[in-house]
């Protein structure tokens, strides 16, 4: 036997050199068209589903697409989202109110509304504001992928994904067959940084599965000393007096073409005066019908129960704000394929978000109760043809207050050999949510409007090596804007548009996945529109916003020492950006430039230490401890949280498969 | 031959694996090319066995390599042509995918004479050509045939052949 299988290889060897032209006929049956895929390939090839529900490959769908897999979060040692999304051309993180930590893209602050954030498909958007808490909040070592789409969603995702899409899916939910454990410890000088653990299990059948998991974590916003903008109480320690504690538990079942999610996320954080809380519920029951060959149908029933935002008193822990907000969704798509190179997909959607005052009862213009109804249609058809996919889709959008949003999109994107291309153009619209309505100024509010062109363009000079350039600008119109004067009694809030936002730029990704070694080196430049009329992003006689840098390059790199051990050093340069830090005697809040800086990370892994499926890593997280402040992204009255200062870093995590 | 099978049948499961895999193999292009011609029979055909490919094409550099083997007992000549003129007495005209604009004048040039026209664009197959490439979704390589075509120009296949063809007509 052995004897034949030496022969066998040999003339494996043989055949795969001097072409296998003797081959049977039958077997030509399962020869593929195309070269085998590198390690690089393969991350490339997968289907993304978050850009376009017929699910090409990352250089064909229609979107700018970033996929994050686990290995790559596990190896760079990632603390958190922040480090996470960090590394992604574009993105940046910033604080919005009360040290809460809040997304921006490509230049402009996309905090509330704007970036559509799932994890299991369940939107993380709040409904009262429709903002993300980033921060020491997602599980990153449950991870399995993130897909990511740094240009408009909402063609398919309406109203919360104008400017960008952040599609987390966790192992439990994807991959885990069996049980796994893991946990993080941060520590710094003279304080613990965070200390976060969960537990997962998931087995899969023929025709079932299930999965259940937990995530639970303690830390701080920062270890730094912090001053307030109007120095109105003493600098104080963040480490005594923030806090940013992470909850979810998270469990799915499926049986047959039913399939059902709950989730139940919690994150308390705080500023040295005030706690915020976000306490969000999800329900997701839907059903997948393959009709025929060529339809399937999806009708799915959602229930969100969320009591976002929180606040109040840090020492006394009353509540100053305290609301919650449901929402209740029907939703049917259909997928149809005319044809072997035409596909269609159709959905229409009903969804009631009703706001309800917890305290006094009087929120909502005098009443206790806020009730919005949206009914939204929205329709995609991908062609093929041999020079380019054409995917041509729009979204429309009624509501009862704000009225009606329609959003077309239209992309063409092609791979030919090495080489890829990505024309898209599409129109995205953020909603007035909740709050963005009930404090209208003047009562009424419209919804805010972008039109964004995209160009990619893409070479693979190896199969081992990618570059990718694409071009963006980003004209948003009736931008929704927070204002507010006075204090205590005296306070005033509002929401308005105003005319003009937006930015444009070039994003570079220069990706290599050698056998022992990957990196990823990314170049993200964006400015801000000449003729912006925000004047709370703004920062006078420059082409940029508050708080953003004009440059970003991150390198992720890795390098695998033993086939047990890898070393894995993260980059993060970002030129000079601008804050507001003081305030004149007047007591207006003023300008000041910050420094560029560049935060180096360095992270080891070791994997199957002792046993198969245990792991763990060590590292040092801004090993200069060059602490980048963390910048509010508008006049908002908030100086930069202080940066945190260099973190070690341990993880530990174990997994257990079920036997087949 | 038992031995022969087991390496043929491996290194079609090492192909089949790879589900959406990168850049145009023409190795398998040409692999069934050869094997086209090998489980097909030609009238009249006494020397060489010509596979001419219309237009540029990496597939010409893959069966480049196996010319001078032999297919039925005939030599393996493999020739490159950039028109019409050039096409002498090829058995198989390999057409390809920048030169598909050029069908019609080939079926026009090589009217009632035993040519199998084999064309890397998909589709082709409908507007005369007697076979022409397709790639499925799960990016195997297929092909679909014109026997209509075929019968006109006296070349018969083998049933193996059709059967194992993703359309006919």
């Amino acid at each position: 036997m052995l004897k034949i299988i030496r022969i066998a290889i040999v003339l494996i060897v043989l055949l795969s050199t001097i072409g296998s032209f003797g081959q049977d006929l039958d077997s030509l049956m399962n020869l593929n068209a195309f070269t085998q895929e590198s390690e690089l390939q393969k991350i490339l090839n997968k289907n993304v589903a978050v850009s376009s529900k017929n699910g090409l490959t990352t250089r064909e769908t229609p979107g700018i697409i970033t996929l994050i897999t686990s290995e790559e979060i596990q190896n760079s040692g990632a603390r958190d989202m922040t480090d996470v999304l960090r590394l992604v051309p574009g993105f940046d993180v910033l604080q919005d109110l009360q040290f809460v930590m809040g997304l921006g893209l490509r230049g402009s602050w996309a905090n509330e509304g704007k970036v559509l954030v799932m994890m299991d498909g369940q939107p993380f958007n709040e409904l009262l504001y429709q903002t993300v808490a980033i921060g020491n909040r997602f599980p990153v070592d449950a991870i399995e992928r993130i897909e990511i789409i740094r240009g408009p969603g909402s063609a398919i995702y309406g109203g919360s994904a104008e400017y960008g899409v952040i599609n987390i899916i966790t192992k439990a939910a994807e991959s885990l067959d069996g049980v796994a454990v893991y946990g993080l410890g941060g520590f710094h000088a003279n304080a613990v940084g965070r200390t976060n653990g969960g537990v997962m299990a998931a087995q899969r059948g023929e025709n079932y599965s299930w999965d259940i998991s937990a995530f639970k974590g303690n830390g701080i916003v920062s270890d730094q000393m912090y001053q307030d903008l109007y120095q109105s109480s003493e600098a104080q320690d963040l480490s005594k007096v923030t806090r940013a504690d992470p909850m979810n538990i998270n469990a799915g079942i499926k049986l047959g073409n039913l399939s059902f999610r709950t989730m139940y996320d919690q994150f308390e954080t705080s500023d040295p005066v005030t706690f915020v809380s976000n306490k969000n519920f999800y329900a997701d029951l839907r059903y997948t019908w393959k009709v025929n060959d060529k339809l399937q149908l999806v009708p799915q029933v959602k229930y969100y129960n969320q009591i976002p935002w929180t606040f109040g008193s840090r020492e006394s822990g009353e509540k100053d704000f305290n609301a919650r907000a449901t929402r209740v969704l029907t939703q049917l798509d259909a997928m149809y394929d005319f044809s072997r190179k035409v596909h269609g997909t159709f959905g229409i959607v009903y969804f009631q978000d009703q706001g309800i005052d917890l305290l006094a009862g009087d929120l909502f213009d005098g009443n206790k109760t806020l009730t919005l109804n949206n009914f939204a249609f929205f329709a995609e058809g991908l062609f093929k043809h041999r020079l380019a996919n054409a995917t041509i889709g729009f979204r429309y959008e009624k509501n009862n207050r704000y009225g009606a949003a329609f959003v077309p999109r239209i992309a063409l994107t092609k791979k030919i050999e090495n080489f890829h291309f990505k024309l898209l153009y599409s129109q995205a619209f953020r909603a007035p949510s909740l709050q963005n309505i009930n404090i209208a100024l003047g009562g009424t509010i419209k919804p805010e409007k972008s039109n964004v062109f995209e160009i990619e363009l893409g070479y693979q000079f190896t199969p081992e090596m990618l570059l990718s350039v694409n071009a963006f600008a980003i004209n948003t119109r009736n931008v929704l804007i927070y204002g507010s004067e006075g204090e205590g009694d005296d306070f005033n809030e509002w929401y308005e548009n105003s005319a003009k936002s937006g930015s444009n730029g070039i994003e570079v990704v220069y990706s290599i996945r050698k056998k022992v070694w990957y990196a990823n080196l990314t170049y993200s430049y964006s400015q801000s529109i000449k003729d912006n009329t925000v004047a709370t992003y703004e920062v006078p006689d420059q082409r940029q916003y508050v708080g953003f840098p004009n440059n970003k390059i991150t390198l992720n790199t890795n390098f695998n020492l033993t086939s047990k051990l890898s070393f894995n050093p993260t980059f993060l340069y970002a030129s000079a950006r601008y804050a507001y830090t003081s305030i004149d005697p007047d007591e207006n809040p003023m300008l000041s430039k910050l420094d560029p800086y560049l935060m180096a990370n360095a992270f080891f892994n070791y994997r199957g230490l002792f046993v198969p499926g245990l792991n763990v890593g060590a590292g040092v997280y801004d090993i200069a401890n060059v602490r980048p402040g963390i910048a509010q992204a508008y006049n908002g009255g908030y100086a930069p949280i202080p940066g945190r200062s260099r973190e070690y870093v341990v993880k530990i995590n174990y997994q257990i498969n079920f036997k087949k | 031959m038992k031995y022969f099978k087991l390496p043929i049948m491996m290194l079609a499961l090492c192909f089949s694996v790879t589900a959406h895999s990168q850049t145009t193999n023409h190795q398998v292009y040409a692999l069934f090319v050869v094997n086209i011609a090998k489980y097909s029979s030609f009238p009249n055909l006494s020397s060489d066995f010509q596979v001419t490919v219309y237009g540029k094409s990496k597939v010409y550099d893959e069966l480049m390599k196996q010319s001078g083997k032999t297919v039925n007992g005939h030599a393996l000549k493999v020739t490159q042509a950039e028109n019409v003129t050039e096409l002498g007495s090829a058995q198989i005209v390999y057409l390809a995918d920048g030169k598909s604009g050029s069908l019609d004048e080939i079926l026009k040039a090589t009217e009632g004479k035993p040519v199998m026209i084999i064309c890397e664009r998909e589709g082709l197959h409908k507007k005369g050509a007697g076979f022409s490439f397709i790639v499925t979704e799960n990016s195997t390589l297929r092909f679909d045939i014109n026997n209509t075509e075929l019968e006109k120009r006296q070349i018969k296949i083998s049933k193996n052949l059709s059967t194992l063809a993703n359309s006919t007509i």
